[in-house]
C-alpha cells in the first residue's frame, strides 16, 4: 500500500512537472533579431542596452502576445539565415518587405512605407534617378540594401560602389567620389542635415518600399497574431507615438517639406 | 602498434615501404575525422541548399578572385621592400631614420587594419588627391603587413651573435658585406616559415578591403549573398578560394626550406 501511495506520488510529481514546463513553454521568450545599427528604429541607448522604435514595437508586441522579448543583435546579412535556422523567431529590423526576400521568409503586413530616395554631392546637376545611369558616373549603395539591389538591376552604365557602412556612402557623396548615395528617405534626410555644405537630397522615392516583420515559414498562427497587433496598434496611435517619442523634429521638418511622414 | 605511425621509428630505419603507406593510412585517417565532424554538422543544419543561384553568380566570385590575386600579389612584393626597409631603418645609427621605423613600426601595429584602411582612403589619400581606391588599398595593405614582416625580419637579424659581427668588423667588411656575407645565409632560412604565414595573412586580410569597395573576392561573395541570399552557398566557395592561394604559400615555403637547409 504504502508502495502504491509513493507510485502516485511519484506520476503525481510528474504530471506536476509537465503541466509546469508546457505553462513555461508559453512563456518561451521571444527572440527578436535586428541590427542596432541604425538610429532611431534599432540602436542602444547610453547604458549600451538595445532601444529605438523597432525595440518598442517588439516589447509592445511581446506584450500583446503575452511573451517576454529577448532582442538579438547581430548584422543585417544575418538576420535571414539566422530565422531560418532558427535562431530567432522574428525580424523587427526595419527591414523591406522584397519578393526575393519573400521567397525564402514569410513577411507580416507591412507597418511603414517609405522609399527610395537620392543623397548628391551638392555640384550634381541629376534631378531623376535616370540621370544617374550614364557612364562615368558613380553611385554608392550600401551592402545587401534595397538601394543595392535596386541599383544592381537597373543602374547598368554607372559604375557602383558597394559599400559596408552608410557612413562610408555617404563619405564617398560628401567628398565627391561618388556622384550618388541610394537609402532610404529618412538617412538621406538626415544625412543631408549634416553634410548641407556639400550634399543636397532629393527626398521623392523613386521606388517604394514596405517594411514588414520577418516570420519564418510556415507559422501561421503566429503570422495572423502579428498582423492582428499591427492594426490594432495602428488605430490606437501606437505608431503616432513611437514617431512623436523618436523622430519629432524630423516629422515636422518633412510636414514643412511637403512630403507624407513614413512612420 | 602505434611505433609503425611515429615518426621517430621511421628516422631510425630505413624509410622503407612501409613508411609511406603509414604516412598514407595516417593523412587517411586525420581527413576522415575532421570530414566526419564536418559531415555531421551539415547533417544537422536545417538548410534548403540552393547551389543554382550561386552558378548564375560563378563570372562575378572568379573576377573576385582574381581581384584578390592581384592585390595580394603586389601586396606581397611591396610589403617585403617595406619591411626589410623600415627593419633596416630601426638598425640605422642615424637616430631620425631609427626613429621613424620605430614609430612605424609601432602605430601600425598598436592600430587596426579597419582603421588605418578608411583613414588612408579618406582623409590621407583624399588630402593628395588620390582617388584610386585600388592603388591606396595596395599601399594600405603593404605598410601594414610590412609593420609585421619587419619585426620578424629584425628578429632574425639579431639573432646573429654579436661575436660574429665584431669579428666581420675586424676583418674589414663594410655594413652592406656584413648584411650580404654574414648576416642573410645564417637568417635565409629561419625567416621563411614566419613570412610565408604573414604572407597568407596578407591574403585573407586583403579581404578588409572591401570597406571602401575595393571589388574582392569577400565583397563579392557578400554581393552574391545579398542578391540570392544563400549565405552558406556564398561563402563555402570563398573558403575555398582562399585556400586554393594561401596552401601554395605554405608548400612554397616548405620548398625553400628543405633547400635552404645546408646553406650554413
Amino acid at each position: 500500500m504504502k508502495r502504491l501511495m509513493t507510485r502516485i506520488g511519484v506520476i503525481g510529481l510528474f504530471v506536476c512537472c509537465l503541466t509546469a514546463a508546457i505553462a513555461a513553454a508559453g512563456q518561451e521568450p521571444l527572440r527578436v533579431g535586428m541590427e542596432l545599427a541604425y538610429p532611431p528604429f534599432e540602436m542602444t541607448d547610453k547604458s549600451g542596452s538595445p532601444s529605438g522604435i523597432s525595440v518598442d514595437l517588439a516589447h509592445d508586441l511581446g506584450k500583446a502576445l503575452g511573451r517576454p522579448v529577448k532582442i538579438e543583435n547581430m548584422a543585417f546579412d544575418g538576420l535571414i539565415p539566422a530565422l531560418k535556422t532558427g535562431k530567432i523567431d522574428l525580424i523587427i529590423s526595419s527591414m523591406t518587405a522584397t519578393e526575393e526576400r519573400a521567397r525564402s521568409i514569410d513577411f507580416s503586413e507591412p507597418y511603414l512605407q517609405t522609399g527610395l530616395c537620392l543623397l548628391l554631392k551638392k555640384d550634381s546637376p541629376a534631378a531623376t534617378i535616370g540621370d544617374l545611369d550614364r557612364p562615368g558616373r558613380t553611385v554608392a549603395v550600401k551592402k545587401g540594401t534595397t538601394g543595392h539591389l535596386y541599383a544592381a538591376k537597373n543602374l547598368k552604365k554607372a559604375r557602383l560602389l558597394v559599400l559596408d557602412k552608410e557612413s562610408a556612402a555617404v563619405l564617398e557623396v560628401v567628398q565627391g567620389k561618388a556622384d550618388a548615395f541610394i537609402y532610404d528617405q529618412m538617412s538621406v534626410y538626415q544625412n543631408w542635415q549634416r553634410n548641407r555644405a556639400t550634399t543636397r537630397a532629393i527626398l521623392a522615392p523613386f521606388q517604394k518600399e514596405s517594411w514588414a516583420i520577418g516570420i519564418r515559414k510556415g507559422n501561421e498562427q503566429l503570422r495572423r497574431q502579428i498582423n492582428d497587433f499591427i492594426r490594432s496598434y495602428r488605430s490606437s496611435g501606437g505608431f503616432d507615438r513611437l514617431g512623436d517619442r523618436y523622430m519629432k523634429e524630423m516629422k515636422q521638418e518633412f510636414k514643412r517639406l511637403g512630403y507624407p511622414f513614413f512612420l | 602498434m602505434t611505433g609503425i605511425f611515429s615518426l621517430l621509428t621511421q628516422r631510425r630505419g630505413e624509410p622503407g615501404p612501409l613508411a609511406a603507406l603509414a604516412r598514407l593510412i595516417s593523412w587517411l585517417l586525420v581527413f576522415l575525422a575532421v570530414g566526419g565532424v564536418f559531415t555531421f554538422a551539415f547533417g544537422q543544419l536545417q538548410y534548403g541548399w540552393n547551389w543554382g543561384a550561386i552558378a548564375d553568380y560563378r563570372q562575378k566570385l572568379f573576377n573576385g578572385w582574381l581581384t584578390t590575386i592581384a592585390i595580394s600579389c603586389v601586396a606581397l612584393f611591396t610589403s617585403l621592400v617595406v619591411g626589410l626597409a623600415a627593419a633596416l631603418a630601426r638598425r640605422c645609427p642615424f637616430l631620425p631614420v631609427r626613429y621613424t621605423g620605430t614609430l612605424y613600426v609601432e602605430l601600425i601595429r598598436g592600430t587596426p587594419l579597419l582603421v588605418q584602411i578608411l583613414i588612408f582612403f579618406y582623409v590621407v589619400a583624399d588630402a593628395f588627391g588620390i582617388d584610386n581606391r585600388y592603388l591606396v588599398g595596395v599601399i594600405t595593405l603593404s605598410l601594414f603587413a610590412g609593420a609585421y614582416i619587419s619585426e620578424i625580419i629584425r628578429a632574425g637579424i639579431e639573432s646573429v651573435g654579436e661575436s660574429q659581427l665584431e669579428s666581420a668588423r675586424s676583418i674589414g667588411l663594410t655594413r652592406g658585406q656584413i648584411y650580404r656575407f654574414v648576416i642573410f645565409p645564417q637568417v635565409a632560412r629561419q625567416l621563411i616559415p614566419p613570412l610565408a604565414g604573414q604572407f597568407a595573412s596578407i591574403i585573407k586580410d586583403s579581404s578588409l578591403l572591401s570597406i571602401i569597395a575595393v571589388s574582392e573576392f569577400t565583397l563579392n561573395a557578400q554581393e552574391v549573398n545579398a542578391y540570392t541570399y544563400s549565405t552558406l552557398e556564398s561563402y563555402i566557395p570563398l573558403a575555398v578560394g582562399y585556400l586554393l592561394l594561401t596552401l601554395p604559400i605554405s608548400l612554397a615555403s616548405r620548398v625553400l626550406e628543405r633547400k635552404y637547409r645546408y646553406a650554413h
